[in-house]
């Protein structure tokens, strides 16, 4: 539940004056909607009761109504406002969300993110982000609104009509209801949680067996997958069903309670008209009014329905949003030029402890390039990311300018160090919103010579310019394409240490050579350190490092 | 459990029982509003009332609309559970039974179809269903009544009633699709925050976080402004609704009040109207409207459904080639020959033509060629994963038939050219299931990768692959499909991609394996590996 009150404060932080309007929409909307039934019930039972006495030529009727028409038609105004109003502070609070769910991503640990990228973990993700949207819109709101209401219209009744029906609404439509929704979700969280997993593992299920199909049959194992679809479908329908039941039952309740409160207001308001101690037309007042309220306690069921997925999104999405303070960032030091010194280093695998690699000690000055070779897994790219100051080594240290890297401070360091890794990653835009991710004041001039060094500018030209849209994930270049294009990026980060993993990876010998003078010419003073496996790459070095493995050293 | 032979149901008669006594449950209002309007009715004319006989008879009469609405919301759900239900064994089932990737999208999108798409169902049936049929029955009971005390008031119903489909009309053809645009913009702005949240590992690197955060809420601010635009639009047609149906009610409200007050002498059947049915008509007419309002408020529901039915139909209608044989495990078959004969494959652009092949036990056949002339494709005809259109592939002499694929198939291992691993252990990716073989571990070189492993070989893989490099994951490859002690072995470019040394050990595991006597059948550039085979095999590009 905290979670869920963190992710809401999110919500509503930044919003509180659209919200504060959408609520005042949301009660002048419900309490004209009780008020019109309530008058009209008034109005008619008072008409009534004038007619037969044969006053009806004395009775005001103007007023009422007049109040009747305004009414319904303030209603309808007010309902239109109110939609307009959540809607627009929706959909503002669900992008804070995201900015808010990117921004705690990107500080957190490298190989957090780096899971992210799963689509398994990203379908996840928005799917809780999803699930979130309607927090405010279905719960809160609503909630509010309707137990505000619920209480002034209680207190109206108490005054126009009788306390003791205005009592018997607020225990019957505000206390018994709020205490039946908590109850209901306390009920229905395990079985919730349990037709969520059931859910995930039906979607991994599904995917396994469509994706690795040739391999299912090829090594006779279709019936299992099939069995453990089946299996994963029966679960979720049973868990489901169970959800479904107990959320049937506090709708049922709900309508008990509701019923009761029109039974016991129509029995005490009746009783005390024939008593005389009020008018029929009273009596009028309370029964409509119990009725009317209905409406705002029909929320509740809908929220029901949806607070134990939005709890277990919170509880996933709200570590991800974490604080925005990077660890180890308390001491940041300030350097301005290499060399990069790795001493005696080793690392591991993500959760592991063994080393991959023998301890490596090396020197790269400015201007220097370094190929770090070994066999497909020795911890290349462990090693990059140490250089980086992404993930922390197993042993050792690496400096950068004398100072740890992981004590550079965060801002600096991105000025420093760039590192372009094997996947390259290209997000939808054009290809100038692209490379303006590395140098938001690039020029264009500025961006084609970047392209031109990688070999991309004719390309490039041939696609539309620099406003050539890229689909999701880049798609609209081939590999080496975007390869290069991702190469330009780092020239335009003019980095002092620029760390690459297999750059070359895709293109063919030519390119690849002048790729990577393209990459020397246009960053002169950089050191590169550069994980290799092409001939190409490994000639381009002034010197090479090989990774040995762990157990040639014991 | 459903029996899958039987005929699919419509769901119009699975929720017909759920439905109907929906309508039931509506329909005692009319019987609970006879109780107040009694009561205020007696009050008025002094007949001393049986108050509390009242409240309790309108109290048993909610009653009775609870346990009607539980029964009606229970029959519902279980209808849409198992239909739910009866399209994911579907699913499995036609999944499980054809050979080949659907058109209809990638593994992701049919998983999303089983999974959260899937569940629009149920909303359409619980909501949807019963507020569809609600509506053909409610209102016109109701009007009929209200017709009966007075044709005034029924009027005003008749009017404001057929009134707000035909500007609900007008209004939505205006909006044109106004509620699935918001969808595709909200679906839009999480593909957005799915392609940054995809790259941000990488743009940390090059410290383009802080950018990447800026265009992101700068996109999803225009997206708010279309969007709202969209929906000033969209939600007045809801507002119609509401409109017309608070002034019918206000109207019915203000004429039943000048009637009652002798104001109005026109409007019913000739004798005044009575304070019974003047209060009657007034809690009648909210619900003459109400039914509507569900309707509207479900409709998105109905779209919903309607998308989803859609994609399965595609996904249904699509012809596909059936699986040779049930993938099932088998015991293998002792390997004498195989023979290709004529073996011709259609695909959609282009057809390929194989030579004709002879097998032996012990040969090891490198196959080379351009890419795309299909070397993958022949491996996949001869290990039974694709039928041949033409031609024939001969086992032990015996055309290959949905009889032997199994036992066929159970006497291969098959090393495909990407790694692809099941979201389970490693130590049942490679097995399936039976206790791992160290000295094949240590053949395949992947001892040494399970020690850097966290669980060892209790350590889950899955897309991610738990990080294995793309060597180690072949390597992985090549222990699973040495792992069942197969006759022949079928390798589609075994070493594509791979550094010098991880090449080798890939190549030495290969030799020893045809050292002990293995059948070898591999694609490859590779001339380290093609130097070592028996025999080596062209296909040539078809002019």
């Amino acid at each position: 539940m905290r979670s869920l009150f963190k992710i809401m404060h999110i919500l509503l932080a930044g919003e509180t004056r659209a919200f504060a309007q959408g609520m005042a929409l949301s009660l002048t909307v419900l309490i004209m909607g009780v008020a019109l039934l309530a008058l009209s019930g008034w109005f008619i039972t008072a008409a009534a009761a004038a007619g037969m006495i044969g006053l009806g030529t004395l009775f005001n009727v103007f007023a009422p109504s007049a109040m009747v028409r305004f009414l319904a038609l303030g209603r309808t105004a007010a309902r239109y406002g109110e939609r307009l109003t959540t809607h627009d502070a929706t959909l503002r609070a669900l992008s804070n969300l995201r900015v808010r769910l990117l921004g705690g991503v990107l500080t957190s640990p490298y190989r957090r993110i780096e899971r992210l990228r799963a689509s398994v973990f990203l379908n996840r993700v928005t799917s809780d982000v999803d699930a979130l949207d309607g927090l405010a819109l279905r719960l809160v709101l609503p909630g509010a609104a309707g137990l505000a209401v619920i209480c002034l219209s209680a207190l109206a009744v108490a005054v126009l009509v009788s306390p003791v029906i205005g009592g018997v609404i607020v225990l019957g439509h505000a206390i018994g209801p709020t205490l039946v929704f908590f109850w209901g979700q306390h009920r229905a969280d395990a079985p919730s949680r349990k037709a969520q997993a059931g859910m995930q593992s039906l979607r991994s299920r599904v995917i396994d067996l469509i994706t690795a199909r040739d391999e299912l049959i090829a090594f006779g194992q279709i019936p299992m997958a099939q069995k453990s679809v089946t299996k994963a479908a029966q679960f979720q329908s049973e868990s489901q069903a169970e959800v479904e039941r107990i959320k049937r039952n506090t709708g049922f309740l709900l309508d008990l309670m509701g019923w009761t409160v029109v039974a016991m207001s129509l029995g005490i308001g009746a009783s005390l008209a024939q008593a005389g101690d009020i008018t029929a037309a009273q009596a009028a007042i309370a029964i409509f009014a119990a009725l009317a309220l209905s409406e705002a306690v029909a929320p509740v069921r809908r929220a029901l329905s949806e607070i134990g997925k939005m709890r277990s999104a919170a509880k996933r999405i709200s570590p991800l949003i974490g604080d925005h303070s990077e660890p180890g960032t308390t001491s940041a030091m300030s350097v301005c030029d290499g060399p990069l010194v790795l001493n005696t280093v080793t690392a591991a695998r993500a959760g592991a402890a063994t080393p991959l690699f023998a301890p490596v000690d090396l020197t790269l000055a400015s201007g220097e390039t370094i190929a770090l070779t070994g066999r497909s897994g020795c911890g290349k790219s462990t090693l990059l990311l140490i250089a980086a100051g992404q993930i922390a080594p197993l042993g050792g240290d690496a400096r950068f300018g004398g100072e740890d890297v992981f004590r550079i401070d965060p801002d600096q360091r991105a000025n420093l160090i760039a590192m372009v890794p094997q996947r390259h990653a290209l997000v939808a835009g054009t290809i100038a919103e692209n490379l303006r991710l590395a140098a938001p004041e690039a020029m264009d001039d500025a961006l084609w010579a970047a392209l031109e060094a990688m070999q991309l500018a004719k390309t490039i030209h041939a696609k539309g310019g620099l406003d050539a849209r890229l689909g999701f994930r880049g798609t609209g270049l081939s590999g080496g394409e975007g390869r290069r294009l991702v190469l330009a990026r780092a020239v335009l980060c003019k980095p002092k240490l620029l760390l690459l993993d297999e750059p070359t990876e895709g293109l063919d010998a030519p390119i690849a050579k002048r790729v990577l003078e393209g990459l020397r010419t246009a960053l002169p003073g950089a050191a590169i350190l550069m994980a290799a496996h092409r001939p190409e790459e490994v000639a381009f070095a002034d010197r090479i490092v090989k990774l040995q493995p762990v157990r040639q050293v014991h | 459990m459903d029996d899958p032979s039987k005929p699919q149901q419509m769901s119009a008669r699975a929720t017909a029982p759920g439905g109907g006594l929906s309508v039931l449950a509506n329909l005692i209002w009319l019987a609970q509003a006879w109780v107040i309007a009694t009561v205020l009715a007696d009050l008025l004319s002094g007949t001393a009332p049986q108050v509390w006989l009242s409240a309790l008879s309108f109290l048993g009469l909610g009653v009775l609309r609870a346990l009607l609405n539980l029964r009606a919301q229970a029959a519902l759900s279980h209808a849409a559970e198992a239909e739910i239900h009866r399209w994911r064994l579907d699913i499995a089932a036609t999944e499980a039974a054809t050979a080949d990737v659907s058109r209809f999208g990638g593994a992701g999108s049919l998983a999303a179809l089983a999974t959260e798409k899937l569940e629009a169902q149920r909303a359409f049936l619980l909501r949807y269903k019963p507020a569809r049929m609600r509506v053909m029955v409610v209102p016109l009971l109701i009007l009929a009544i209200t017709a009966w005390h007075s044709w005034a008031a029924a009027v005003v119903l008749l009017a404001a009633g057929p009134l707000i489909p035909v500007f609900m009309a007008l209004v939505g053809w205006a909006a044109k699709d106004a509620s699935a645009q918001q969808m595709v913009e909200i679906g839009s702005l999480n593909d957005l925050l799915a392609d940054r949240l995809a790259a941000l590992a990488d743009l940390k690197l090059i410290g383009a976080g802080p950018q990447v955060i800026d265009g992101f809420a700068m996109a999803s601010d225009t997206l708010r402004h279309k969007t709202m635009a969209v929906l000033r639009i969209a939600f007045l047609s809801s507002t119609v609704l509401e409109l017309f149906s608070a002034l019918g009610v206000a109207m019915i409200a203000v004429w039943v009040g000048f009637a009652l007050l002798g104001e109005i002498g026109w409007g019913t059947w000739g004798s005044p109207l009575t304070p019974f049915a003047g209060i009657y008509l007034l809690l009648l007419a909210p619900d003459f409207f109400q039914p509507l309002r569900d309707l509207a408020a479900a409709w998105h529901d109905k779209s919903a459904a309607a998308a989803v039915k859609e994609d399965m139909a595609s996904w249904q209608d699509e012809a596909r080639p059936k699986m040779l044989g049930a993938g099932a495990a088998s015991p293998a078959m002792a390997f004498e020959s195989l023979v290709l004969s004529g073996a011709k494959v259609e695909h959609a652009d282009q057809t390929l033509r194989f030579p004709d092949l002879e097998i032996r036990p012990g040969d090891s056949l490198a196959i080379q060629g351009p890419s795309g002339v299909g070397k993958t494709t022949l491996l996949r005809v001869i290990a039974g994963l694709e039928r041949p259109s033409h031609g024939a592939v001969l086992v032990n002499g015996v055309p290959l038939s949905d009889t032997q694929a199994d036992a066929w198939r159970a006497s291969l291992g098959w090393m495909p050219q990407t790694p692809r691993f099941l979201g389970r252990s490693l130590r049942h990716n490679i097995g399936f299931g039976a206790p791992l073989d160290k000295s094949i571990l240590h053949r395949a070189r992947v001892s040494h990768v399970l020690d850097t492993l966290p669980l060892n070989d209790l350590t889950q893989l899955g897309e991610s692959g738990a990080g294995l490099s793309g060597g180690e994951a072949r390597r992985v490859m090549l222990a699973r499909a040495l792992h069942r002690n197969p006759s022949v072995l079928l390798a589609d470019e075994p070493t594509a991609d791979l550094d010098a040394e991880t090449a080798q050990d890939i190549i030495d595991g290969l030799l020893a394996y045809v050292a002990d006597g293995g059948t070898l059948i591999t694609t490859t550039h590779d001339p380290r590996l093609i130097d070592q085979m028996h025999r080596v095999m062209t296909l040539e590009p078809r002019a």
